[in-house]
Parts: structure tokens; sequence; C-alpha cells
């Protein structure tokens, strides 16, 4: 049995627009970081694999092959993994496989989007069908509205409820250097934001920005050798549902509940809420952290409202949510995935500085993307479990 | 790494749908569907065994952002694990091996698609480029095989007429092969004999078509259970160039080889001469020259020679990429080409062959290479 730690993450200064790199520089500027946490050169790394959102975010097409210069990759094993908002832990897991396999002793996973180089809400509007959804659906905005809107009289999902999730990711944003927005807000403030596509407000959205995150990954000895604090992933799974047909039930994901009892039972989670000392989770609006609370098992079906309301979650509570400030902080799409992989890691090996969870031992990730059908989950450990 | 420490992986089946210039008739989903449908087909697996799904296509031909999303339904992976990898299909070909070496997974399917005809594929080639220094200048993969053709060409010798050996015999091939839209006569037409970029003409560039592709991929457990001939991956190993072209090796792809050298060592192979059926791709006749030469088929400067009389006979029997490019699927039908003859499943197959050998290029001016072997048992 392989056991798989990162044993190294870097991350850049997200921002609205990175002016100062190239898309090739930002993803070198996470990757150097990363080498630099592992004290590893590229000459240690087996094979990269690059992460990113739709290729169109950034309007070049394969970007990774335009990438490999800058990561200093010439030669090697490059593949890309594309997976919407959740492709950094598709691309993790990639990684893994080729462990886990022998075909590779250390992966370095690159994840980014550079989104001011390109038109994002008119790329995400190509996801639906040419002929039967495209008319009606522009950008994800809408969809999410309407689902959002459904959880509000079926689970109670309220306003307010959400507006909180924004209060919350917002504060703790101010104590992550890399979180590109940092200014707090109240819950009337974002009950009063300007309606985008309502329930969904400004405030409720979390910014576009540019950014990158690399994690490297290796096994067993090997790890431990490269660094005496390996994050050792205990389960990462990430599944999909096809189409969007009526019989989809959007009140509780799917996939994401398939890929939650996966990656529970591999890592031996039965009471998650317990068990779990922080979680990082990609809320690409709020009312989305709320519905993972429930697909992910930290309270039951209807319980979210309550247990935002009741401050479990905050940095201070038994199961604190995304004190990176999760995409509130900083949302380049294409790498939001394995910044909460990069964070949940950093948050088990004591590095998290300002945010640190004190203690965290046992850490929960998710992410995803698509019209909300590509779901993933991993467990983060500080031991091998 | 020793081979015998790898668990091993198995093609069990797999099927491509005809390869056409135009399916204008279809829709992907249909393209797809069929494929999928018809590499399970006599495997003894059904939809519902498979455990996960990798699939390339390209967003950027699809003029669909996360295209896979619209295709999840046609490829089988409802509530499965699912990941685009969006290179060639042989690159998919790859994570799924290792995701069942790794014990991960018994039963994937991979599956490649493109359906270039609904787009101009050119801006595919010319948006590969990044956008500073080479894009602006015009650089799309014609003007790329253009570039390497000349120094090729230049460096050897070789006189540009000797070319029409290389498309002659890909289409000849082609036209043996119930699934490509080929003929023999084809190329008589002059058209084919317009200049694309000098020295290469229309005839000399892999033509873009439509088409799906599927590949079974098992554990040897599940394989062992069916009575059905397996055909084991042996080695697989894939590398990527620097991307800018003034920077490459002009006259070969160190890429090629270094993905070769990495299939070779996994494999026990001593070199690509090894294998009794070799399918290649390639993105022009020069290309698939420098592709056999990297790959170690052929010295320096002379893989024109093996289109003569003593041309190996396990070459491209399908065409290769040359008459059928799928863009996306391109080295993921060379696999299924390479398996099927391995598993005596066509009737095209090479006597006695045991050994083969699948290439998948991408990228502008085929940027990173990919090696897949494969053996019987």
């Amino acid at each position: 049995m392989t056991n798989i730690a990162i044993v190294g993450t870097g991350q850049t200064v997200h921002a609205r627009r990175r002016i100062d790199v190239s898309q090739a520089g930002l993803a070198r500027e996470a990757a150097v970081e990363a080498l630099l946490d592992a004290q590893l050169t590229m000459d240690d790394i087996d094979s990269v694999v690059v992460a990113s959102g739709p290729a169109m975010f950034g309007a070049v097409n394969q970007p990774e092959k335009w990438l490999v210069d800058a990561l200093g990759a010439r030669f090697k094993p490059v593949v890309r993994v594309t997976s919407g908002g959740g492709t950094g832990l598709a691309g993790a897991l990639q990684g893994m496989n080729q462990i886990k396999a022998g075909v590779a002793r250390r992966v370095l996973v690159v994840a980014y989007d550079k989104l001011s180089e390109g038109a994002l809400q008119a790329s995400i509007s190509t996801l639906y069908d040419p002929f039967w959804g495209r008319e009606f659906a522009v950008g994800i905005m809408g969809f999410s509205a309407a689902y959002w809107r459904a959880r509000m009289d079926r689970l109670g999902h309220t306003e307010e409820a959400a507006a909180m999730v924004a209060v919350k990711n917002r504060k703790n944003s101010m104590l992550n250097p890399k979180a590109h927005v940092k200014k707090e807000v109240t819950v009337d403030e974002v009950l009063a934001s300007r309606p985008l596509c309502w329930p969904i407000k400004a405030l409720d959205v979390p910014p576009i920005s540019d950014g990158a995150c690399a994690v490297i990954l290796a096994a067993d000895d090997d790890a431990e050798a490269i660094t005496s604090t390996p994050a050792w992933i205990r389960g990462m799974a990430y599944y999909s549902e096809a189409d969007n047909g009526p019989h989809r039930s959007m009140l509780q994901s799917e996939p994401l509940k398939i890929a939650a009892s996966r990656v529970y039972e591999k890592a031996g989670v039965t009471n998650p809420r317990r068990q779990f000392d922080v979680a990082e989770l990609q809320e690409p609006y709020t009312c989305f952290e709320l519905s993972y609370y429930e697909g992910l098992g930290l309270c039951e079906e209807g319980g979210a409202a309550e247990l935002i309301a009741s401050g479990a979650t905050e940095m201070t509570g038994d199961i604190p949510v995304n004190p990176s400030g999760g995409c509130m902080g900083a949302n380049p799409i294409g790498a939001t995935a394995l910044i909460r992989l990069a964070e949940a890691a950093m948050q088990v090996t004591g590095k998290a500085g300002a945010h640190q969870i004190n203690g965290a031992e046992l850490a929960l990730v998710q992410a995803g993307g698509g019209w909300a059908n590509l779901r993933g989950v991993a467990v983060v450990g500080s031991t091998r479990g | 790494m020793a081979a015998s420490r790898r668990a091993r992986v198995a093609v069990l089946g797999s099927a491509q749908t005809d390869l056409r210039a135009a399916h204008s008739d279809r829709q992907h989903v249909d393209l797809i569907a069929e494929a999928v449908a018809s590499a399970l087909l006599g495997t003894g697996l059904r939809m519902t065994d498979v455990d996960f799904v990798i699939d390339s296509g390209s967003d950027f031909l699809d003029g669909r952002s996360i295209s896979n999303c619209g295709f999840l339904g046609a490829m089988g992976a409802n509530h499965k694990e699912e990941s685009r990898v969006e290179e060639d299909g042989l690159w998919s070909a790859m994570y799924a091996a290792t995701k069942i070496a790794s014990g991960s997974a018994s039963v994937g399917l991979v599956v490649a698609y493109s359906k270039s005809s609904e787009s101009d594929p050119r801006n595919y080639w010319s948006s590969l480029a990044e956008p500073f220094t080479q894009r602006p200048v015009g650089l799309d993969q014609h003007s790329a095989a253009g570039l390497f053709a000349q120094r090729y060409l230049a460096r050897y010798g070789i006189d540009p007429q000797a070319l029409s050996a290389v498309s002659d015999r890909a289409w000849a091939a082609a036209a043996r092969n119930p699934q490509v839209d080929a003929d023999e006569d084809m190329l008589r037409d002059e058209s084919w004999n317009e200049f694309v970029a000098a020295p290469l003409r229309r005839r000399d560039m892999a033509r873009p078509v439509d088409g799906a592709v599927a590949v079974v991929v098992t554990s040897e457990h599940v394989a062992r259970q069916f009575d059905r001939r397996p055909v084991w991956i042996s080695g697989m190993g894939s590398a990527m160039d620097q991307h800018f072209l003034a920077a490459r090796e002009p006259t070969s792809l160190p890429a090629a080889t270094a993905a070769a050298g990495a299939a070779f060592r996994m494999a026990g192979a001593a070199s690509a001469r090894d294998f009794d059926v070799v399918e290649v791709s390639a993105n022009s006749t020069v290309g698939e020259l420098m592709v056999l030469e990297s790959l170690g088929l052929a010295e320096a400067g002379t893989a024109i020679g093996l289109y003569g009389d003593s041309a190996p006979s396990g070459l491209n029997l399908s065409g290769g990429a040359l008459p059928a490019d799928v863009v996306m699927a391109t080295g993921l039908v060379r696999l299924h080409e390479v398996a099927s003859h391995l598993a005596g499943r066509t009737d095209r197959d090479p006597a006695g062959a045991k050994t083969g050998l699948a290439h998948g290029t991408g990228g502008l001016g085929m940027q990173n290479h990919c090696v897949i072997t494969l053996e019987t048992s």
C-alpha cells in the first residue's frame, strides 16, 4: 500500500490582474515556491501535471505546451488535466496515480488561471449545449441562482445564511497573506449588495483573480526523506454526473455524495463533523458552501443555515471552514481546487501562519467544476493513518 | 523501475468510428457513443462494470468550455470517476493504465474524439502558439511543418518529390482500411499538389477528419476472467519538448526519443525495431520521417528508405495520421489499431505479430510525444 504525501506547496500572490507576469511566469512563481518549500529542484521531479480551467478562459489552447519552458520541464512527461473549477484535484489525482503505478517518484502538480486575459462569462456560457442550452443559460450564475432558490424553499438556505458565509470567509481572508481581496463585510452589506441574478448578489460572489498554486507529491519513505512534515493524502476522488437533465436533483449533489463516501471510507471517517479539524471548501458562490456542509455530512440535510449561524465553521468553531478565506479571498478558478488542497496540507503541518487552526491533524478538502456536475473530495492528515 | 514490480494492464477491447472528412449527419455524442458501445462489445464487460472514464477532446475544436461535460452521458461516465486529459488520447490511455496499475481501479474506459469539420482547425493550431512572439507572425501547424521540412530536406539532401512515396503509401494503406474514407485515386486530383507550406504540398499534410475511438483497459485479474485474448501494455512513456520553435532541434524530435526510451526501458525492448506492428502519428510526410528516425526505426536522414521495396511490413498498416488525423484522437486510434492486430481482430493482421508500438503526438510542430508498447502473452 503506497501512501502519497504533499511534500511542498507554493502559491502566487493572487490579484485581479497580474500584469507583471505572463501565464507561464505565473505558473512558474508557484512552482518555484513549492520547490523551495520541499528543498527540491526540477532535477528531482519526474513528471509534471498542469491543471487549469477551460483553455478559453486564458485564450491559449493547451497552455501546458507554453508553460513547459518556464517550468523547466523540457523532456519530462508533462500532461494537462482540465476539469473546470475542480481541476486542481483532478490533476493531483493523476499525479497520485503516476506515483502509485510506479511510473514516477515525484510529481509536480501546477494549477493556474489568468482570468484577466480572457472573457470569463462568455467562455462559461459555451459550457451549454449549442442547440438546447445556450439560448437561455447565460454564464454560470443563472443556473446557480435557480438551484439556490430551490434550496431556499426545501432546505432553508436563506439569503441571511449565505450572507454569513460571505462575512466569515472575507473575515478569514484578512489573515491570509496570499489573499487578493481583503475587506470585511457585514451581513447587512451582503444583503443590500447589488443583485446580479437574484438571490445571488454582488457580495455572494467571489472575486476574479490571476493566480497559481503548486504542490509536490511523493510517496512513503521518500516523502519522509524530503520533509519532516509530509501532509498525507488519506483519500481523494473525483466523480462526475452526466448531462443537464431534468432528473438531476441539485438539492443535493450526487457526485459529491459518492466522492465523499468513497473517500471517507478509505480515510476511516465516520463522523466528519467530529473527526475533521478543519475544512477547505471551494465556494464559487456563498450558497454552494451551505450546500457542501450537507453534502459532506458536516450537518444533516437542511441543517446548513443553522450550522453557519452557530459559528461552528468560524475560525474559533469546532469545524472551521475556509480559514484561508476560500474563493472569497482569491479566485483564480483553475487553481482554486489545488489551493484548497495546499491550504489543507499547510493546516495539518502547522504551516498556515496567521490563519492556522491550532493542532489541526485532519483536514477535509472539496472542489468541483463544470455545471456543478464534477465533484472532488480529499482528506489530508498529519499521519499516514 | 523494474517492469515486474508493476501490475499488468490489459487492453481488452477497442473500437473506432469510421474516420471521415465530415460526419455531417451525426453529432459528437453519436460518434462517441458508437465507439464506446463497440469497444465494450465482445469483451464480456458492460458499462456498469466500468469504474472510470478518461477522455481526450478539445474545448477549442468543440467550441465549448469544459466540453467533456456535454459528453459524459455518451461516454458512460455518469456517477463515475472521470477526467479530461486535454492532450491526444494516447495520454488518456497512459493515465488510465497508471490508474489500473496503481490498484485504484479495475476497469477503465478511454475515449478520444474530434469533429474538426464543425470548426476551423487552423484556429485550433494557431491558438496553440504562445500569444506574444509566435502567434502574431502567423505560425500554425502548416507553417511549423514547412519550417521543419525545409531544414530536414536541405540537411539530408532529399528531393521534395521523393515525399510522394510517403503520402502514396499512407493513402494506399488507408484505402485498404475500411474505417477511413480514402481511396487510392484521391491524390490524383491536382488540388492535392498545391503548396501549403513550401516545400510541403497539401498531399504532404495530415488531413483533419471527424471520428471517435474508445479503448477498454483492465487489471490482469479482470482480463483473466474472459476468454478474450488479452493484449498487455508492456511499456509507456511521454515527453514534451520546449515550446519555442526556433529553439528546437531542426531535424529531429528528441522528445519522441525520450518518450520511446522510457517505454522501451519499461518493456525491456532494445529498440523500436523489436516491434512487429508499429503505428505512428505525424503532422506531415516529413514529420512522419522524423518520427520514425526519432523512435529509432531508421538512422537520421534515412527513413525515406522505409518507403521503398524493403518497407517493413508492420508499419502504419492503417495508413497512419496523414490520410486521417483525428486531432485529439489520432494517437489513440494508433493504439486501437495495434491492439486489434495483436488480438487478431482485423482481416489485415500481419501473421504472427506479438508485439506492437503506438505513437501519438501533439502541439505545434509535434512538441510532445507519447509511446505505448503492447504485447500478447
